[in-house]
């Protein structure tokens, strides 16, 4: 007999009806039986009633539902607004900043020292070359990207005007800048600026061969970045040294390599030559006259400084302009471009300002 | 007259064995099983039964209690107390594939 031969009409839909319904409780019946012979089973296993213990432990961890609560009946957020005494710097700071604070307070801890040598950088002045070059150093680490660093380097300015320990100077390596805070021992670095005015026109002068020293409007402070930092021209350079030691100021090593042909020097050269041509100031001159004679003295003390701690720079600017290689050396690739972009005429005219300076010497 | 009836009801007879037949062969059985077990799963049904499961065994005894026992005393309990959206949602789907499989 066929399924299909079979009409349903009116009577029929009720026993259609019915056998939906049969069908229906053999399924429940089904999921019954299941049951018992599961709990049967646990019976018979003895692990029916392992999730029972005596009534009071039951009472005891039994399920919270209050509002604020969890299911334990424990606040959550119960420690969130306290506070907690910093050992280091016995100040108070919020419970979910105490962690970070810590690291910062005590030196240790991954960011802790990248920050506070960042920091070191963009607000000393002065301090001896030797303790300097390690920061420059690690400034110019490989590991650094030039535009982290060169926005590391303008977030830090922006902070350094707001930040609560802007004013105050710390302990310092060599002990010349002003008392320290005895509880920031890793920080000494931070805001022990280099003021020009602290210094003697010796270390003055050493200071400048191997940094930038441009003197920051805002904090009165010299730059402690290498004497290529992107941030400062080499304007502002010159006008440092001249306002610093005077018109026979021993100027910037740039003009050194002028008198050695090196591919090096053509984007220095392109410095000199447009500095030449836009300065009338009379300051610019006499020095740059004084600073031929002084080139040959420099160029062999610039020399060694240049290639030893910084091989990097070397080989990078050995590439050339037009070849930059990797983008390894940091600061100093980017100032060839931003050099070899901004002067254009360049190699025609180099060599006609090396025959000024022969003729001069 | 007997006779008749006999037949109307083997007829019928024959037919839930049809459909029921069908229902296996397809797969549908199955499926209808797995989603009223989650159904009922999922609106505590099992839960409370359980607990009623739990009466039971204390009143019996642990020691002495029969899937008989438990069966006898749990089935009614259990088809009375599931919920109404489930059972009409069940009922649906079996009319619905009767209705595609047994040419209406």
């Amino acid at each position: 007999m066929k399924m299909e031969d079979m009409p349903l009409s009116g009577p029929d839909n009720t026993k259609l009806e019915a056998l939906v319904n049969d069908i229906y409780s053999e399924l429940v019946e089904d999921a019954c039986l299941g049951l018992c012979f599961e709990v049967h089973r646990a019976v018979k296993q003895g692990y029916f009633f392992l999730d029972e213990t005596d009534q009071e432990s039951m009472k005891e961890f039994e399920i919270v539902d209050q509002p604020g609560v969890d299911i334990f009946g424990q606040v959550y957020n119960q420690w969130k607004n306290k506070e907690c005494e910093c050992p280091n710097c016995k100040r108070l700071i919020a419970a979910s900043r105490f962690a970070p604070h810590l690291e910062k307070c005590l030196g240790m801890g991954r960011n802790s020292s990248r920050i506070a040598n960042r920091r070191l950088a963009s607000n000393n002045n002065m301090s001896k070359s030797e303790s300097d070059q390690e920061d420059n150093d690690d400034l110019n680490d490989n590991d650094w990207s030039y535009g982290a660093e060169k926005r590391a380097k303008k977030r830090k300015s922006d902070k350094s005007q707001t930040s609560p320990r802007r004013s105050k100077t710390l302990k310092h390596k060599n002990g010349e800048l002003g008392s320290g805070i005895s509880a920031d021992p890793y920080k000494y670095n931070y805001n022990a600026g280099i003021n020009y005015e602290m210094l003697g026109p010796d270390e003055v002068q050493s200071f400048l061969t191997t940094q930038c020293g441009v003197i920051s409007e805002h904090t009165k402070k010299m730059c402690t970045r290498s004497q290529r930092c992107p941030q400062h021209t080499d304007e502002q350079r010159m006008a440092v040294r001249v306002f610093l030691l005077g018109p026979s100021a021993p100027v910037l090593p740039e003009a050194d390599s002028v008198a050695v042909p090196e591919s090096f020097d053509i984007p220095d050269g392109q410095a000199l030559m447009s500095r030449l041509q836009w300065e009338d100031s009379p300051e610019i001159s006499p020095s740059d006259s004084a600073s031929s004679k002084a080139s040959t003295n420099h160029s062999d003390s610039r020399r060694p400084k240049k290639k030893k701690p910084r091989p990097s720079l070397g080989l990078n600017s050995g590439g050339g302009i037009g070849s930059l290689s990797g983008g390894g050396g940091g600061g100093s690739s980017q100032s060839n471009i931003s050099l070899s972009t901004k002067k254009k005429k360049p190699k025609l005219t180099a060599p006609s300002i090396s025959s000024i300076y022969d003729d001069l010497n | 007259m007997d006779h008749t009836v006999s037949k109307i009801m083997s007829k019928d007879y024959q037919m839930k064995a049809a459909i029921n037949q069908k229902l296996i062969e397809m797969g549908e059985r199955e499926r209808l099983k797995e989603l009223l077990r989650a159904k009922l799963v999922e609106s505590g049904w099992k839960d409370q039964l359980k607990a009623h499961c739990k009466d039971v065994i204390r009143e019996k005894g642990l020691e002495h209690v029969t899937v008989e026992d438990l069966v006898t005393e749990v089935t009614p309990k259990g088809r009375a107390l599931v919920p109404d959206s489930v059972k009409k949602e069940l009922l649906q789907r079996i009319r619905a594939f009767l209705a595609q499989h047994a040419a209406l």
